[in-house]
């Protein structure tokens, strides 16, 4: 079987360099530099300032988004204690200048009021992560040269920091190549449930994907069918991204909070799935070159 | 005036009905593949949200300020109101006035705090008009680094609201985006500017991250950065030698967008940089 796999690196360089603008003046970067050093030195710029602040609100989400709504309500039974207080009859006409005044601290109020209910709408739902069932395992597939290993072992200690990945298994060319993190634990010894790829590759969640070259984001598992075409998975993994490694592969993530993959994260990984694809494409024609060499 | 149903994070704006739509309302979507930088700060939630978005139909006009406007429009009023009424001014009306304009410095800095509260929209990048788009990468380096090089600079590109890339990897470079730099320097001089240049700011040997998230305000000027940049944040590159970890280059990005990046994208511009270590 040949395989002709031409090398694919789509990075689009940047069309428009243009180096033929004329020159702007730039009066700020002709800086005569009297270092003469070629040693760099060392940062001696300002660190950047905490912000107490973005820290405050961060840390206090929930009180501050019901901050305004005391505020206000605060604000509006002060207004109307006030006008008891002074004998006033609280009617609300513009006649006074006691009257308006309390009139705009009114209207600020509530401001204030259905702002807060606007921020306590919007505050997203919280959703605990669950830990999936299993056992930790790091198989690889063995005969991998290493720049392969390091590049998949990179991209699953990316997945693991920046994402809720806490399963990933990458199939190329029919073969599991990497199987790591926490995996479904087999009843008869104990240990990881083995990827069969012929399995997963007859099945139809495979099968979808390859066919739409697209990524597949099912984020929450446990409503999904095909989950049985995924044993390997702990049986508690709540969201699964299938990324289409070009079209000899796929990379199954396994995440532990339903919709934990956040739009960002999909594009990230799809990006990463790409090089990957690039990087096995790479490896695998460059074998099977060298194995059709020693049939011949 | 109108009433449109939208189904992305909003920015915090005032809502028709606000309570009772919320809790119903909140339908679970296939997320759509990602045009643009939506970026949300909570970490591991995805947001879905439905919300009935009171907007006055005004294109590039931002509800989300409307209490800082009512908070400046009132105040000005109550002190109008003081200043034109007859004296002698009652004790009532100097507390109400003191409460109409505590509360309309409150609402005035209610659009600041909101910025930080989850779920709020990370303002889009505009891409600077002055500065040169350049692509400059050291010729002295392997291929395979320079693949990977160029890959990373441009998913940093694509992914996050970067407009200017840096990656320094002992000594050489990697540089692409938006720069201000002279025009008309061939590759190999653009890159001795660069390095010049970076050495002079002294990024080599920063030893931990460092984000400026508004970098107008933070004392910094550095040249090569192009107009218009709002946030900016260096990743040092490590390596492991023998037990102890020595730097080994910087990567760095700027946005023109301010608090552009999000623990989420720090943790990715770190992910990125690992792919760099030793």
């Amino acid at each position: 079987m040949e395989a002709r796999f031409i090398n694919q690196i789509q990075i689009p360089k940047n069309p428009n360099r243009r180096f033929t603008r004329p020159p702007h003046d730039f009066p700020r970067f002709i800086r005569a530099s009297s270092s003469t050093s070629q040693e760099p030195k060392s940062y001696r710029g300002p660190k950047p300032s905490k912000n107490l602040v973005a820290d405050f609100v961060s840390r206090n989400d929930d009180s501050v988004r019901s901050l305004p709504i005391y505020v206000g309500g605060a604000s509006l039974l002060a207004v109307l204690f006030n006008r008891a207080l002074s004998g006033i009859a609280p009617v609300a006409d513009a006649s006074s200048s006691q009257s308006r005044a309390d009139l705009l601290a009114l209207g600020l109020a509530v401001t204030n009021l259905l702002t807060g209910l606007v921020w306590l709408s919007i505050r997203p739902k919280t959703i605990t992560p669950i830990e999936p069932e299993g056992v930790d395992c790091k198989v690889l597939e063995p005969n991998l040269p290493a720049s392969i290993v390091s590049e998949l072992l990179w991209a699953w200690e990316s997945l693991k920091v920046a994402t809720c990945c806490k399963s990933l298994v990458i199939v190329y060319n029919g073969i599991c190549l990497i199987q790591i993190g926490m995996a479904a634990k087999s009843p008869e010894d104990k240990k990881a449930v083995v990827v069969n790829t012929d399995k997963l590759m007859n099945g139809s969640v495979y099968q979808g994907v390859m066919k739409s070259k697209a990524q597949s984001y099912l984020a929450n598992l446990s409503l999904y069918p095909g989950r049985s075409e995924l044993p390997f998975l702990p049986p508690n993994t709540q969201a699964v991204i299938l990324q289409p490694l070009g079209d000899k592969g796929v990379a199954v993530i396994g995440g532990n909070t339903i919709r934990g993959f956040t739009s960002s994260d999909q594009a990230w990984i799809s990006s990463v799935g790409e090089k990957l694809d690039a990087t096995l494409g790479r490896c695998f024609v460059d074998s099977n070159e060298s194995s059709q060499e020693t049939d011949q | 005036m109108s009433v449109r149903i939208c189904n992305f994070p909003s920015h915090p704006s005032f809502l028709l009905q606000p309570r009772s739509q919320s809790q119903t309302a909140a339908r679970s979507t296939r997320i759509f593949a990602r045009t643009e930088n939506e970026s949300s700060r909570s970490d591991q939630q995805q947001l879905n949200l439905s919300v009935l978005r009171f907007t006055f139909g005004i294109p590039g006009l931002d509800e989300s300020y409307l209490p800082r406007w009512i908070g400046y429009g009132f105040g000005s009023l109550i002190l109008l109101n003081h200043f034109s009424a007859s004296p002698p001014i009652s004790e009532s009306q100097l507390r109400s006035e003191a409460l109409g304009l505590s509360l309309a410095a409150f609402s005035t800095a209610l659009p600041y705090f909101g910025k930080f509260l989850k779920g709020t929209e990370v303002e889009k990048r505009s891409l600077p008009e002055e500065g040169e788009q350049v692509f400059v990468i050291s010729s002295s380096i392997g291929d395979s680094l320079k693949e990977d090089l160029a890959w990373s600079t441009y998913v940093l590109l694509r992914n996050t609201s970067t407009v200017a890339v840096m990656i320094s990897i002992q000594g050489e470079l990697c540089v692409r985006g938006y720069w201000n730099c002279p025009g008309q320097m061939s590759k190999a001089q653009l890159h001795d500017w660069f390095k010049r240049k970076t050495d002079e700011i002294g990024l080599a040997d920063v030893k931990e991250t460092l984000y400026f998230p508004q970098y107008a305000g933070s004392g910094l000027s550095w040249d090569v950065l192009p107009d218009g940049t709002r946030s900016v944040f260096v990743q040092p590159l490590l390596r492991n030698v023998n037990e102890s970890e020595k730097v080994d280059g910087f990567l760095m990005v700027a946005s023109t967008a301010g608090y552009a990046y999000s623990d989420k994208d720090r943790a990715w511009i770190g992910a990125m940089a690992d792919k760099f270590r030793g």
